[in-house]
């Protein structure tokens, strides 16, 4: 236990300074202060500004019809004559496609965040503060669905509903719910052994009005942190699933399919080229990692910036 | 209208020295030695002359092994292409030493397959895979030159006015379970085929199937010029009917809906017995070591067989196919990636065998939602929207044709006039679609009497297939038509086309492949055969006149009459929208012997398949 000591005291310092640094400025300022010197939320916060921005704006500024076929024109490389990034197997525009990728990937990444951190808290909530028979319900349907691979909750939606989006913000934020709902409710079953929650009680306050008014503040931080962590998952799930197949269906571009339709070109020599038609996988596969990196460098950064305790247990400092 | 598939530019030499060895104006030996001038090689060289329907493909091979193995594509009078690249000299060198020794026996052969599998019973199957050329045999198969030549018969006749064939089955033939299969036993299987087969009407002119001691007496209700035709396929290949009864049928003699023949087991007198059967996976075949021997004149082994089995290995991904088998995880594979065949090509330890296939892509519109497709004029206007010339050459990289008609080109019987039908024009489609009553709605999608034009559009979940559908997908958007693309796997996109009425799905694509075109088309088109195969439940009186007019063909000049008012009828009425066709890839590594797909049946055979140790 000797050597935990200077880390104890390093994490009262910083709290103190974070303290008096709220006091000084307000916390919101105080905030966007440390937002400011955390170098990888910033670098998160561009690059997800930019994919964001070539999303949101890309498909306006090309201008291009993302289904139009050009069978004169397939597998032409990036930089080719009026296609920035190529075209595909079929002679779409590649860019435009990326584009379009994007935002289904940002809105069912969106769809399931929503969809998990409204469940989750709720779940989470109840399950924590209610306690007994309704919290063991809660827990074995939560771990009930945590049990399962999220590719197989995937593949029982689409079979029950069939292919495409909806099915996958469905299965992907039920899978997240249940690790929401996990965290939530452990928050939810330490703040209610603490004083407050104890003097709101003894207050004669409602059940109703602790959870909303005492519990619900003080879990929102962190469970929004996670769910920034699960915005991630989201994104590689929902282009895990197009890439089998089960995800957006044609002719709506997503970044999962497009890989799996140009891993077929990956060895294929483009004869006018003298060279492998790589770019219809490797540029939305690009896409993929840059769009994930954004938002867990953001997430990671959200975490430092709102929620020190997270930072600190990373540290080891709650080890006991 | 003649059948001539040369491609003059592929090997002009060889195609020039082809002619001359089929017209007998030069001897075996001096063809060989010329085909080593022009660079042929030793696997190119006997592939040749197996399509020229010569039976001694190793003297070939070792022929051919003198001469050097440079890059060669060599062409052959039917349409088939050889394609071997230059191999290293010691390579060669080692190749040719083991061709020379001859077959050895053992090796399990890896094959891969571009389809999931079809269950191994001949009566009940939807689609019979090469499987059932290894297991099971046909009373009768075509020789690589064309010509109909004995399988399990030892021989057959047929009578002067048309009306009866005759199939003599040797004594003492075997089933796999080592039951004796005796003229009773075909014909009782035939008859079966004739009761439970949904693909039955194919023979329709065929009354009745009688044993005469040793003969399977076939008698026709009138004469016809296909008798024999589907007596070739897979799905009239024989089966221990004993053993099919007992697990196939009911005590009421209905099909047994949970029968495992052909999934656990199959009965058939093929040199490799039914051993694993996989969706999705694989299957696997075991040599019979008991296999009594094949008269079939092509087969050089008339013994079991060399291989210890075979494996056949289910790869839906067409980029996989080929690095499979350049990987080496394969040995053969049948239809490569369209993109990957010409790098395959220029592998020197590979051969690529290629020629046309009697196979087609066509959009299956179910007639039972009228709303649709009820009227000629709609049909035709989706018809007008499509770029066929552009999909053969995006999807298919050029390897196959644009089809304005059912018939492949290729086709004997093809009928040039289908042309006229069809072509893309995207004026003509809009005007049609407009003269139809079809309205420029909200969305960009057309309207008529408050219906909006959008349905679902059912793929089976094959590479090549969805990039087709995709490609059509588009094409119908531009003329204000919504299809909603729905992929599934093989056996659900069966299941979901073969209902009746609106249990069937509004608009398929499907790939047929057939040796007979005519005679799988008229399973499609037939208003007899709704709902299934006749998948679009098009009810087309022109179409069904054909029909019968080639159900009743008794020459070859009536033949050619039908099937062209067929594929006329077919072009104009749209029972389903022909898009293209596509030729068939072969492709072995040099290790493989024996193994000689060619045009005139759908799989290779297996009997004198060897692998160099």
């Amino acid at each position: 236990m000797a050597d935990r000591t200077p880390t104890h005291l390093e994490a009262w310092n910083l709290r103190l300074a974070e303290f008096e640094e709220n006091q000084r400025v307000g916390p919101v300022r105080a905030a966007l202060g440390r937002m400011r010197r955390n170098k990888l939320l910033l670098l998160g916060s561009v690059l997800g500004v930019a994919v964001l921005g070539t999303g949101l704006f890309g498909p306006i500024i090309s201008g291009a019809d993302p289904t139009y076929q050009s069978f004169s024109a397939i597998l032409q490389p990036p930089g080719s004559e009026g296609h920035l990034l190529g075209t595909d197997h079929l002679g779409r525009d590649l860019a435009v496609r990326v584009f379009i990728g994007i935002r289904v990937s940002l809105m069912v990444a969106a769809g399931v965040t929503v969809l998990s951190l409204v469940l989750g808290l709720l779940l989470g909530m109840f399950g924590g503060f209610l306690g007994g028979w309704k919290d063991r319900m809660i827990r074995g349907t939560v771990d009930f669905v945590w049990g399962f691979p999220l590719i197989l909750v995937a593949v029982l939606f689409a079979g029950g509903l069939g292919e495409g989006l909806f099915p996958v913000i469905l299965a992907v934020g039920l899978v997240n719910t249940a690790a929401i709902a996990r965290v939530v409710r452990g928050e939810v079953l330490s703040l209610s052994e603490r004083e407050f929650v104890e003097a709101a009680r003894a207050g004669g306050l409602s059940t109703s009005r602790i959870m909303w008014r005492h519990l619900f503040p003080n879990i929102l931080a962190p469970a929004l942190v996670l769910a920034s962590y699960y915005v991630a998952v989201a994104i590689i799930a929902e282009a895990a699933l197009s890439f089998i197949g089960l995800g957006a269906q044609p002719p709506t571009p997503s970044l999962g399919g497009m890989v799996s339709d140009g891993r077929n070109f990956l060895q294929h020599n483009v004869p006018e080229l003298g060279q492998v038609g790589h770019w219809g996988a490797t540029i939305p596969g690009i896409t993929i990692l840059l769009l994930v990196l954004a938002v867990s460098l953001i997430g990671d950064g959200l975490r430092d910036v709102f929620d020190p305790r997270l930072r600190h247990e990373a540290k080891g400092v709650d080890e006991e | 209208m003649g059948n001539s598939w040369m491609d003059p530019d592929l090997g002009p030499e060889v195609t020039e020295l082809t002619e001359q060895y089929m017209a007998k104006k030069i001897g075996r030996r001096q063809f060989m030695k010329r085909l080593g001038v022009a660079g042929v090689g030793v696997a190119a060289a006997a592939s040749i002359l197996a399509a020229c329907g010569d039976d001694e493909p190793d003297t070939v091979a070792t022929t051919a092994a003198a001469t050097t193995a440079t890059t060669a594509a060599a062409a052959t009078d039917d349409g088939a292409t050889t394609t071997q690249a230059a191999a290293a000299p010691e390579e060669t060198t080692a190749t040719t030493e083991a061709a020379m020794m001859g077959p050895v026996a053992g090796g399990t052969l890896r094959e891969g397959y571009n389809r999931d599998v079809s269950k191994h019973d001949p009566a009940t199957t939807n689609w019979y895979d090469p499987a059932f050329f290894a297991i099971y045999e046909a009373i009768l198969s075509n020789d690589p030159s064309g010509a109909t030549v004995p399988q399990f018969a030892s021989g057959y006749s047929g009578s002067d006015d048309g009306l009866e064939y005759r199939f003599t089955i040797p004594e003492g033939k075997l089933s796999h379970s080592g039951g004796t299969i005796d003229a009773e036993m075909v014909a009782e299987f035939y008859r079966s085929i004739q009761t439970y087969s949904f693909i039955a009407g194919l023979a329709a002119p065929v009354d009745t199937y009688e044993a005469d001691g040793n003969d399977v007496v076939m008698k026709m209700k009138n004469p016809w010029v296909g008798a024999l035709g589907p007596h070739k396929t897979g799905y009239w290949r024989i089966v221990n009917i004993n053993t099919w009864k007992e697990h196939s049928l009911t005590a009421d003699g209905e099909l047994n809906a949970a029968s495992t023949y052909g999934t656990e087991l199959a009965d058939g007198t093929g040199p490799f017995t039914h051993e694993e059967w996989v969706p999705g996976s694989h299957v696997l075949v075991r040599r019979w070591d008991d296999y009594p021997g094949s008269q079939t004149p092509f087969f050089e082994n008339k013994g079991p067989a060399h291989l210890d089995a075979i494996r056949w290995t289910v790869i839906t991904e067409a980029g996989q196919r080929a690095t499979q088998l350049e990987n080496g995880d394969i040995d053969t594979l049948i239809n490569p990636a369209h993109q990957d065949i010409g790098r395959l090509e220029s592998n020197s330890d590979l051969t690529v065998i290629r020629h046309p296939e009697w196979s087609g892509y066509h959009l299956a519109m179910n007639r039972d939602y009228p709303e649709y497709f009820g009227d000629r004029l709609t049909r035709q206007g989706l018809s007008h929207a499509l770029d066929r010339e552009g999909m053969v050459q995006a999807i298919l990289f050029g390897n196959g044709a644009a089809t304005y008609g059912p018939f492949p080109t290729t086709d004997r019987n093809y009928e040039s006039a289908v042309e006229q039908f069809n072509q893309f024009d995207l004026d003509l489609a809009n005007q049609k679609l407009d003269r139809a009553g079809w309205t420029m709605g909200s969305g960009g999608v057309r309207e008529r009497d408050g219906v909006r034009f959008e349905f679902r559009y059912l793929v089976e979940d094959e590479t090549v297939q969805k990039s087709v559908a995709e490609a059509v997908q588009a094409q119908f958007a531009n003329v204000g038509v919504r299809a909603n693309l729905d992929v599934v796997d093989r056996a659900l996109a069966f299941e979901q086309q073969s209902g009746p009425g609106r249990d069937s799905v509004e608009m398929s694509l499907f790939f047929w492949l057939w040796p007979i075109p005519l005679d799988v088309l008229i399973l499609f088109g037939g208003s007899q055969f709704i709902p299934v195969p006749n998948f679009s439940h098009a009810v087309e009186p022109r179409v069904d006149d054909a029909i019968a007019s080639w159900q009743t063909s008794a020459t070859e000049a009536q033949a050619q009459a039908a099937a062209s008012q067929f594929q006329l009828a077919w072009a104009e009425e749209l029972p389903y929208i022909p898009l293209m066709n596509q030729n068939a890839t072969f492709v072995h590594n040099n290790k493989v012997h024996g193994w000689q797909p060619f045009v005139w049946n759908l799989y290779p055979y297996y009997n004198d398949t060897w692998i160099e140790a």
